[in-house]
């Protein structure tokens, strides 16, 4: 009783927050207060469209591999950042400068690195590795949305897994390759089991971001193909149709939560092994023996 | 067999390990004892393959290993930290090595089921390292590295966090373990009971050097200097000169103590030497015999199976502490003065005075 009393002005404040929100757009999905009234019609109608899903399909390949690049680049990073290296603290410094450039700043450079006249172009042309510029930018996949997610992310992936692995014991480490373990078996084994917590909120927390990304999608993204929140912008301040992007609204959020539970019940079954290698029965049998 | 020459390793401009050489047969129980901080670890991870010494061989059964990977090596080690893999239970921790090696799944079944009873962890197999006691952990990394029948084990003070009791059977558990496979170990402690206890033989470090090597027997009885008379067990050492008599092997000495007679096998150093004596050696005198000296009793203590007592010698300056252990009760009081014999057969020559 006293314990929820104490809780209250800090929950307090963010149920109220999160739910008055939640209620707002909720109660907006179905056209509640409008001249016409309420309806299921702006459910049906979003979710029949298959510009929608279009956006659900890019959406979520560009967070899937922006988040999964993020922390495959961030492993053998954060591998060989526990080791002594001389210019440690500036190599580290360099490598979190990424989470200072804001999105938008960012998809503007890359993009001009890129683009049709764009330095890559022109240093290819200058090498004579090709004659004619390529178009990358914009394109259709959504590439240049994952190049920038994972440029963007593994700065942060980093500061998780490295933090989780050197609180690794080198002990431990040193007792696997006493028993044997090759450097791959060492880090599939050992040092990716035990960092499986820190795995899933780099994950969760990369994915939402990437899930609900806007600036890399409105610059760089498809020019065919609205990020899910491009198109949420889009359907409010183009066609003024709220009630349709408040629906779409909660589809991320719907979408966010899913994937949070997925990526923690996909990764769970890596951290521990306590499935019995042998039972009471055959112990028995030996003991006999 | 392990074989190691002249191994050097040094810590920035710190000497670690300092021109060390000494060889283990197969099936010995080879026990490095020093103070902390003398480079025991040090040493053992050299031979574990965790750091790479500056100079110097190592070799395991005639062939050299101080190039290969630790995973390359037929060694396992048991860490002072224990070092279970947390996220492995019990049975995967002691598979983690058989594993590695691909060991056919009905072998490893075998070996785990021989371990879990060996060690008696049968009712724990399916526990996480953290669900553990710490005597139980201790258990489950010496399963582990026993089940490797690696051609060295090597353990780092597997005891030291243990309680007293529990010492003394992990104690018998390893040494029982050890011979019956009849691994080559090497075993690094700061107790010296359990040196004493447990080997076959005993390496004094100090400082990065060995100060005597030799079984628990010689080294105790017959230690070469200061340091190793004093970190083996307690010793009275005094500053002698020494002049040779007519008899063989006898020699008269005049110290704190008076004059005394020793025999001695091994000639002294030189005529002004360290001697040495153990506590209990001393025995209370019962009339006029040789070797008789007196001190003053300053400080009494029953222990149960001995009784300490701590005297001064009554020289003019203010005289020496001596150690003497009874093994029967003493009537005597603190402030008295008390005759003691130490035969002549149990003082030691230790090295030369320099001064
Ligand atoms: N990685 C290291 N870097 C620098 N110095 C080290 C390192 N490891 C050990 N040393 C130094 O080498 C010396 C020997 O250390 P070592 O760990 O071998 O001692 P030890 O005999 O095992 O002591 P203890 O009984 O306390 O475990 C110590 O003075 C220590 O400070
Ligand atoms: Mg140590």
């Amino acid at each position: 009783m006293k314990l929820w009393l104490l809780l209250l002005p800090g929950l307090g404040s963010i149920v109220f927050l999160m739910g008055s929100a939640l209620y707002t757009i909720m109660i907006q999905s179905v056209g509640l207060h409008t001249e016409l009234g309420a309806s299921l019609d702006y459910w049906s109608d979003t979710l029949s469209d298959p510009i929608l899903f279009r956006s659900i399909e890019y959406s979520l390949r560009t967070s899937v591999l922006g988040s999964l690049g993020a922390v495959i680049l961030a492993y053998p990073i954060a591998m060989w950042l526990r080791k002594p290296i001389p210019g440690k603290t500036a190599i580290i410094g360099l490598l979190r400068a990424p989470m200072f450039v804001p999105g938008l700043v960012a998809a503007f450079l890359l993009i001009n690195v890129i683009s049709f006249h764009g330095i890559l172009n022109e240093s290819l042309l200058a090498l004579g590795v090709i004659d004619k510029p390529l178009r990358i930018t914009n394109d259709k996949f959504g590439w240049s949305v994952v190049m920038l997610q994972v440029w963007k992310n593994t700065p942060f992936a980093l500061i998780l897994l490295s933090s989780s692995i050197n609180s690794i014991r080198s002990d431990v480490l040193d007792a696997s390759a006493d028993l044997g373990a090759s450097a791959w078996a060492n880090f599939s084994q050992v040092v990716f089991p035990l960092t499986i917590p820190a795995l899933q909120a780099a994950l969760i927390l990369i994915f939402i971001g990437a899930l609900g990304d806007f600036a890399f999608a409105s610059i760089a993204g498809s020019r065919n193909v609205y990020s899910l929140s491009v198109l949420m912008h889009y359907t409010a301040t183009a066609y003024y149709e709220w009630e349709k992007a408040a629906v779409i609204g909660l589809v991320i959020m719907v979408l966010s939560g899913l994937s949070a539970i997925l990526i923690t019940l996909m990764t769970r079954p890596f951290a521990n092994r306590t499935r019995p290698v042998i039972s009471a029965s055959f112990l028995e049998r030996s003991h006999e023996k | 067999m392990l074989q190691i020459k002249n191994l050097k390793k040094h810590f920035e401009d710190y000497l670690a390990t300092d021109d060390i050489s000494f060889e283990a047969k197969e099936g010995e129980f080879v026990t490095l004892l020093g103070p902390s901080g003398c480079g025991k670890t040090t040493l053992l991870k050299m031979i574990g393959g965790f750091h790479k010494p500056d100079s110097g061989e190592i070799w395991i059964n005639n062939e050299r290993v101080d190039h290969l990977r630790p995973e390359n090596r037929s060694t396992a080690m048991c860490f002072q930290s224990y070092a279970l893999f947390p996220h492995l239970s019990v049975s995967h921790n002691i598979c983690f090595g058989l594993a590695q090696k691909k060991l056919a799944a009905n072998l490893q079944k075998d070996y785990l089921a021989e371990a879990l009873l060996q060690v008696g962890l049968v009712p724990h197999k399916d526990k996480l390292p953290s669900q553990l006691s710490g005597g139980q952990q201790q258990r489950v990394a010496l399963a582990r590295a026993m089940v490797m029948r690696p051609d060295v084990i090597l353990f780092d003070e597997p005891l030291s966090n243990l309680d007293a009791k529990l010492r003394e059977s992990v104690r018998f558990e390893i040494k029982s373990l050890q011979k019956k496979h009849k691994l080559t170990t090497v075993y690094v402690t700061h107790d010296q009971a359990e040196a004493l206890a447990m080997s076959d033989k005993i390496i004094v470090l100090n400082a990065g050097r060995i100060e005597q090597e030799g079984s628990p027997e010689s080294i105790y009885y017959r230690p070469k200097n200061r340091f190793v008379a004093d970190f083996i067990g307690a010793a009275n050492i005094h500053k002698a000169k020494v002049t040779k008599l007519e008899q063989a092997h006898h020699y008269q000495v005049s110290c704190e103590l008076g004059d005394l007679i020793v025999e001695s096998e091994e000639p002294p150093v030189s005529d002004y030497v360290y001697i040495c004596w153990r506590p209990e050696s001393a025995y209370r005198a019962q009339g006029e015999v040789e070797n008789t000296f007196n001190i003053k009793v300053e400080n009494l203590a029953f222990l149960g199976n001995v009784t300490d007592l701590f005297g001064r010698t009554l020289a003019m300056n203010d005289g020496e502490s001596v150690r003497i252990q009874l093994d029967k009760l003493l009537h005597t009081q603190v402030g008295k003065s008390e005759s003691f014999v130490i035969p002549k057969n149990a003082i030691r020559f230790l090295e030369e005075v320099d001064e």
